[in-house]
């Protein structure tokens, strides 16, 4: 059990034997070894070569183990990330879970109306700002595609809407190596300064290889930049089991872990001691619809390998967590989100992103995304464990009530009672009392709590002159792009 | 010995040993390639594909079909001599510049190839400069252009102007698709089709090619 979580009082969960864990690594080894990889940019393939990989007449990269090993000695095993007041608030390591919501869906569920449509820039907003307002989630991510906005521009004034509508630490998509620079600026002037963001980071940047074994260019370049300004930085693949990595979880994990550990060799080679978040994830294609799907059994388990190997490897974890394959905020997404959450709980996933994703990460949904704060709150006092202390196993409490009592007055209960879990949401209260205030389904509350958020929630402002700041980065890059 | 009609069943079946087996004797016994093509090989994918229509069959199981099938066409195609070998048409295919998405854009190929389609396919972040090129070369009948990001949509207009630049729009059909690809999006940048998934796609490319 030497792999498995910890968390409070003896609540442990493992995916993976230690034997299991060295034959992954083992097959990820031989993939990177024997099979190789493809680099596309050359400083990445230089420093590659330099480091001691061997590139074949194909121009496929080889690595040699040796320069695994070298990288996951040289990678910090935790990672702290700072709000934009420069508290720290997210402590990835060990078995510690935190959660956040996810990047650029296309569609936008309306949550009162049901109508989907593109995401507009207020929209975004105040999506950025509900998640500011849910105490369970703990970073913000994009949120939505913005339609109304040129292009090119999406990601960069994506960053501005979260930094002004939410303190919280955020994961950043970014299309490329000078969006991050931009990006990298505008923190720097929330939280007073670049050498500041360097040692106190503010968000994590989010890079892909593209499977099978494939490393594009501006993924490496983002990958590069982030080393050298020691921005944390995953190298998550997105694997579509049966297209883009073997149909097996197994394979998956293998080649997804190959292509992770890639990212860090590279990584490290840049500069030692960056950084790295590990981790990946799936959505294994549906072979009847060549649907990608998300939140199937197969990616929890394949979800507690990571964590596993993150443990294994001494870094921390990336993953997934609140996210469904559904078209609506029905049922299936409610199973499918609650069960990840509650998995993703136990596994001790460090990073757990796409709360609110349905339609396998095409639409959002804030009633989806208000529903798992309470699942989240549920999950994280089932990670608390059993306090099996004398006060808490309460013999005395037994015999002073003794056999036929009620523990209602006893003095045990008064103390004890408010440490139990509370809801937010949900409806403890009898039938007739429920029908007396208006016999109000989940729905329906989920809703009441959404508009009370939308209309009162009001994220710690921005100073001025921060603004003023941010302002001027977007104007600089629009005109560079000539908008 | 076996029949043009068991390699039916073996199409179906995806036995590329038995496929191959078959072929080779029917061959050797004089049998016409073409009448093995048209009467022992098509009618098992086609049969294959309708089965999949109904949900009795997953796409795994159609490709190894599509492969067995194959096998069997390339040596009854050795044979072959002038002669036209049957062809759906030929389709340009890519992931357009930017964009690096390509697990759907291989599976509309696989299935356009399993269909009959010649396709020639480009790969991923492909300009459209290229495009024009393949079209001089290959001569199709069906440019079919991939984006899965918002920010290439406007790589697919791109080429579409790229065409009209190189006076090639009205000698082929511009079939697009990918996920935040609309039928809307299609008649906004005068594309002739427009295709949901990689079943539809193929639908569509019979119909217009
Ligand atoms: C010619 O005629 C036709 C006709 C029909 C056609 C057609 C052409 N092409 C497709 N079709 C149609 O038929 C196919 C089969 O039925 C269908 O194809 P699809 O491709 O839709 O379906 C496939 C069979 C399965 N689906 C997929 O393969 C896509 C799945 C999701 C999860 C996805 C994946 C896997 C990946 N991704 Co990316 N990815 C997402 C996707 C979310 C989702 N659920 O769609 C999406 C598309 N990605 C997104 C993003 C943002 C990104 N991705 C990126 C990278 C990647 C990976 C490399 C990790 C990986 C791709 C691996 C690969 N080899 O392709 C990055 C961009 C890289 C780049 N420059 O291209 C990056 C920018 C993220 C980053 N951190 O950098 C989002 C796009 C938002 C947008 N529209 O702009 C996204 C919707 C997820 C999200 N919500 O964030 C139909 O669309």
């Amino acid at each position: 059990m030497e792999y498995a979580s910890k968390h409070g009082d003896g609540i442990a969960f493992r995916t993976l034997t230690l034997q299991q864990l060295k034959d992954i690594h083992s097959a990820s080894c031989r993939i990177l070894d024997e099979v190789g990889v493809i680099v596309h940019h050359d400083e990445a393939a230089d420093l590659l070569k330099k480091g001691g990989a061997y590139i074949d007449s194909k121009g496929r990269t080889h690595i040699p183990e040796a320069l695994i090993k070298r990288a996951l000695h040289s990678a910090p095993s935790r990672i702290t990330l700072y709000n934009r007041l420069g508290e720290p608030v997210i402590w990835m390591e060990k078995s510690n879970v935190h959660f956040g919501a996810g990047s650029d869906t296309l569609v936008y569920l309306d949550p009162f109306t049901g109508e989907r449509r593109d995401w507009t820039t207020e929209e975004v907003a105040t999506a950025i700002r509900v998640v500011d307002a849910l105490p369970q989630l703990d970073f913000v991510m994009s949120m939505g595609l913005l339609s109304d906005v040129d292009k090119r521009m999406i990601n960069r004034i994506q960053y501005a809407l979260m930094l002004k509508n939410s303190v919280k630490p955020q994961v950043v998509i970014a299309e490329d190596a000078p969006t991050v620079a931009d990006i990298t600026e505008m923190a720097a002037a929330a939280v007073g300064g670049r050498e500041k963001l360097k040692n106190m980071p503010h968000f994590v940047l989010y890079c892909e290889p593209t499977s099978p074994l494939q490393l594009p260019f501006e993924s490496v370049d983002k990958l590069l930049y982030a080393a050298e300004n020691k921005i944390p930085v995953n190298f998550a693949c997105g694997a579509v089991e049966g297209a883009s990595t073997p149909v097996t979880v197994a394979g998956a994990v293998a080649q997804a872990n190959a292509e992770a550990l890639c990212g860090l060799v590279l990584h490290q080679l840049k500069n030692p001691g960056a950084p790295f978040l590990y981790g990946f994830g799936g959505s294994p294609l549906d072979m009847r619809t060549m649907v990608a799907c998300y939140a199937v059994p197969e990616v929890l388990l394949l979800q507690g390998c990571v964590c596993d190997l993150s443990r294994f490897y001494s870094l921390p974890s990336w993953g997934y967590a609140g996210c469904s394959s559904s078209k609506d905020f029905d049922e299936q997404a409610i199973a499918e989100a609650t069960m990840f959450t509650v998995m993703g709980a136990l596994q001790g996933c460090n990073l757990m992103h796409d709360v609110f994703y349905i339609e396998s990460g095409r639409t959002g949904s804030l009633e989806l995304l208000v529903l798992m704060d309470e699942v989240i709150s549920r999950a994280r006092h089932i990670l608390k464990g059993v306090n099996t202390t004398p006060e808490y196993l309460a013999v005395d409490a037994v015999k002073r009530v003794g056999p036929g009592g009620n523990y209602l007055g006893d003095a045990h209960t008064a103390k004890h009672f408010r440490e139990k879990w509370q809801p937010t949401l949900s409806d403890f209260s009898t039938y007739s009392s429920w029908e007396a205030a208006g016999a109000k389904s989940m729905r329906e509350r989920i809703r009441e709590r959404l508009r009370s958020i939308m209309q009162e929630h009001k994220p710690v402002p921005l100073a001025p002159e921060v603004e003023e700041k941010i302002d001027a980065v977007i104007k600089q890059a629009k005109d560079r792009l000539g908008i | 010995m076996a029949s043009i009609k068991d390699l039916t069943e073996f199409v179906i079946q995806a036995d590329i040993e038995k496929v191959k087996e078959t072929t080779a004797a029917l061959l050797a016994a004089g049998e016409d390639p073409l009448k093995i093509i048209n009467e022992g090989l098509i009618p098992g994918i086609n049969e294959v594909g309708e089965r999949f229509k109904e949900g009795n069959l997953f796409v795994p199981e159609m490709m190894m079909s599509a492969q067995a099938m194959k096998a069997g066409v390339d040596l009854a195609k050795e044979k072959i001599e002038g002669a036209d070998i049957p062809n759906a048409g030929t389709i340009v295919i890519g992931t357009v510049a930017g964009d690096l998405h390509d697990i759907g854009k291989n599976l509309v190929s696989m299935m356009l190839d399993s269909s009959g389609f010649n396709v020639v396919d480009l790969g991923v972040d492909v300009p459209a400069d290229k495009f024009i090129a393949a079209v001089k070369e290959h001569k199709p009948s069906i440019v079919g252009l991939s984006a899965l990001l918002t920010t290439t949509m406007p790589a697919m207009k791109e080429v579409i102007d790229a065409l009209k630049e190189s006076n090639l729009r009205d000698q082929v059909k511009v079939v697009i698709g990918g996920a935040p690809v609309s039928q809307a999006y299609a008649d906004e940048i005068g594309a002739d089709g427009y295709a949901p998934d990689a079943a539809l796609a193929v639908e569509l490319c019979k119909k217009i090619a």
